[in-house]
């Protein structure tokens, strides 16, 4: 029997050497040395869940959703880590800070993702909240990291706003407890909730629903509660962006499924449908909106981010489990190569603005192809993963007759497109901007490129065998 | 009908918070908080004399030594530290804001009525709940000062402290005193950041900031 505490270990010792200023020097490396490691451990401690058998701890569960999403979350981190060992000291050459402040972006970071882990496994709708409103207290002042006063207005706004919306969160969760009065025992344990679905007050349970699902949809930015998100995901430096986008919007994400698991057992599967797939439609079309109009390199990937959680809520709604994974994988892979690599062009030429850059592809023709292919990927376009997956979340929409939801998506991916595209070219073509200070270091484009090659590969992997595996996670969650 | 001791202290902590929405004075304003914790933290304790259990104690005392006192403390010697003393108000001024403020009670009656378990035997507490999330919400958006906006998430998670105690038989503990927990520490690192903000702008009115709104 494995503990599950082992997974935070590792992160723990990150977190424990940050507090000490002396290891400045040598802590980046430390630390993307260390969350390395923690790859091929995680994938060892979950490698039972992946056939079927639940791992419990107390409150806490590695179920196949769990235990794929705990992957996701550890693959983007260590690629985070690995790339804040060399931009974050490259960093500190031109912004000195003291060692202590230096330090502690690992003791918040080794937190982050502790908390990061605890949301997907808790079994318990109180502690998944807990969790996702520590992920928020831990990620704030990593946001401030550079501390000016764009990233400081970032902070605040995702402060409060995160904090409001987990506070709503809570009070759904406080009304999921009283919608059980007529049982002698509460419990907010979610397969205790699920065993007992049929006898939770309907109505509390609607209220609690979309109490929960605006708290938690404003944490994974679904559209008019999005408005954080740009801000915080484009100030923060690369690495930290790297980590919100391409794995604390999947906490969120879980988090919405599993309350609409128990919604759904109590035979409301209509109205989980009936709110999240317009919810999500509309947050396509419109992030596919604002994509056209950015001025501004990491906001854009920012802005794709919320068109992605917008296909990702849709298939919550539709049910799609296998899509939903599959489709968070892919997003994660291409999302986080593309802010490293975007952090890459931000260190070296000194600006992210659309207009000020081009010819990435004459300057650093490594980060160019990466950058162009994690483009491309996350566009969602042939031969990478995000094609397969978005082609199947169209299939299962256009089969369950949501018309209006299916067309929404059609346009709003083909406006994304078209406006990701359009700004790319611009970037990687073209003269050289002639603004660099530094040469650029090709080996800065490794961590990104093994993510690219890794979207690739799942890509090519789709195959039945594949998604019958992706719905054997579901098969002991029901629903 | 008559109130019971446990709808009168909810109705205090409803009273105190639409108290706030009329004042300026942050220090004021904090006092009112005072008030509005006390009273949910009496109500606590009621409910441990009604259901004999040692653990509502509990909780009143960690409610009230952290949000009745160690926060409004810390608030408070950061509002001075930071030089602010009134809030104006982002849209309107106190008169207009205890207006909204009752409309917001009322408001909050009416939905808390909907929302109160069956059977259960503080409908009124309900109610008082609702208003008092509502009044935070109405704080949040109409105050100017970052500290006021903090002020007002402490007024919203009380309303679903008081919904979770009254409505809800034995809410686990652990997600109770988690909470209170998490908002000792989001206040802080709040207060951390108002800290900053005042540093690098020379201010703390959120409607002026607009560094991101290029």
């Amino acid at each position: 029997m494995i503990p599950i505490g082992l997974l935070a270990v590792l992160p723990l010792v990150v977190a424990g050497l940050g507090l000490f200023p002396r290891s400045s020097p040598w802590l980046p490396r430390a630390a993307a040395g260390l969350m390395t490691l923690q790859v091929p451990l995680v994938l060892w401690i979950c490698l039972p869940a992946f056939s079927g058998v639940r791992i419990v701890w107390g409150d806490f569960a590695i179920d196949g959703l769990g235990a794929a999403f705990t992957c996701i979350t550890t693959i983007v981190v260590a690629a985070a880590l690995i790339q804040a060992s060399f931009l974050l000291p490259a960093g500190r050459a031109n912004h000195p800070m003291s060692d202590r402040r230096f330090c502690l972006f690992y003791t918040l970071a080794g937190l982050f993702v502790v908390a990061m882990y605890s949301a997907p496994l808790a079994q318990n709708l109180g502690y998944m909240w807990m969790a996702l409103e520590a992920t928020t207290l831990m990620s704030a002042p990593l946001v401030d990291f550079h501390r000016n006063r764009a990233s400081l207005e970032a902070t605040w706004k995702y402060l409060l706003l995160c904090s409001v919306g987990i506070a709503f969160a809570l009070f759904g969760t406080v009304l999921f407890f009283a919608a059980q009065h007529g049982l002698l025992q509460g419990t907010l344990s979610t397969p205790g909730l699920m065993a007992t679905a049929k006898s939770l007050d309907p109505k509390l349970l609607r209220v609690a629903y979309v109490f929960c699902l605006l708290g938690y949809g404003t944490k994974a930015g679904i559209f008019p509660l999005h408005n954080w998100l740009p801000d915080a995901h484009s100030e923060a430096p690369a690495p930290v962006s790297a980590m919100l986008s391409g794995a604390l919007l999947n906490c969120a994400l879980v988090a919405i499924w599993r309350v609409s698991q128990v919604v759904s057992a109590a035979g409301q599967d209509d109205f989980v449908r009936s709110l999240l797939v317009p919810a999500g439609a509309i947050t396509v079309l419109a992030a596919g909106l604002m994509l056209i109009r950015q001025h501004d390199l990491k906001r854009m990937w920012a802005y794709s981010s919320v068109e992605h959680v917008g296909l990702l809520v849709v298939a919550i709604g539709m049910g799609a489990g296998p899509i939903f994974v599959l489709h968070a994988f892919n997003h994660s892979l291409a999302k986080t190569a593309l802010f490293l690599i975007s952090g890459n062009i931000l260190e070296v030429l000194g600006t992210r603005s659309l207009s000020k850059l081009s010819g990435i592809l004459r300057f650093a023709p490594l980060w160019g192809i990466v950058l162009v292919g994690a483009g491309f990927a996350i566009a969602g376009s042939p031969p990478f993963g995000t094609f397969l997956s978005e082609w199947l979340l169209l299939k299962t929409t256009f089969t369950g007759n949501q018309v209006f939801a299916s067309v929404a998506l059609v346009a709003g991916l083909t406006i994304a497109f078209l406006g990701v595209m359009s700004h790319l070219a611009g970037v990687v073509f073209g003269p050289e901007s002639d603004k660099s200070k530094l040469k650029p270091v090709p080996s800065w484009a490794a961590a990104p490129a093994v993510l690219l090659a890794g979207s690739l590969v799942a890509g090519i992997a789709v195959t039945p065998t594949a998604m019958s595996f992706l719905k054997s996670l579901f098969e002991a969650a029901g629903r | 009908m008559s109130l019971s001791g446990l709808d009168l202290m909810a109705a205090a902590a409803a009273a105190s918070a639409v108290w706030m929405c009329g004042v300026s004075g942050v220090q004021t304003q904090l006092r009112g908080l005072v008030l509005q914790t006390a009273a949910i933290a009496i109500v606590c304790m009621i409910l441990g004399a009604r259901e004999h259990e040692g653990h509502y104690y509990g909780l009143a005392l960690v409610v009230f030594a952290v949000k009745g006192a160690a926060i409004p403390v810390f608030l408070s010697w950061a509002a001075r530290r930071l030089g602010v003393r009134k809030d104006s108000g982002a849209y309107f001024g106190p008169a207009i804001g205890l207006l909204a403020g009752c409309a917001a009670l009322v408001a909050g009656l009416f939905i808390g009525r909907d929302l109160a378990v069956p059977m259960g035997t503080s409908a009124g507490a309900a109610g008082m709940s609702m208003a008092l999330v509502f009044i935070g919400m109405l704080l949040m958006t109409t105050r100017r000062l970052a500290i006021s906006q903090l002020i007002a998430l402490l007024t919203l998670e009380n309303g679903i402290l008081l919904f979770g105690l009254t409505q809800t038989k034995g809410m686990p503990l652990m997600v109770e005193m988690g909470a209170v927990f998490e908002i000792l520490v989001g206040v802080l690192i709040g207060g951390l950041v108002i800290f900053r903000l005042n540093r690098s702008f020379e201010h703390i009115d959120v409607t002026n900031l607009r560094e991101l709104r290029r």
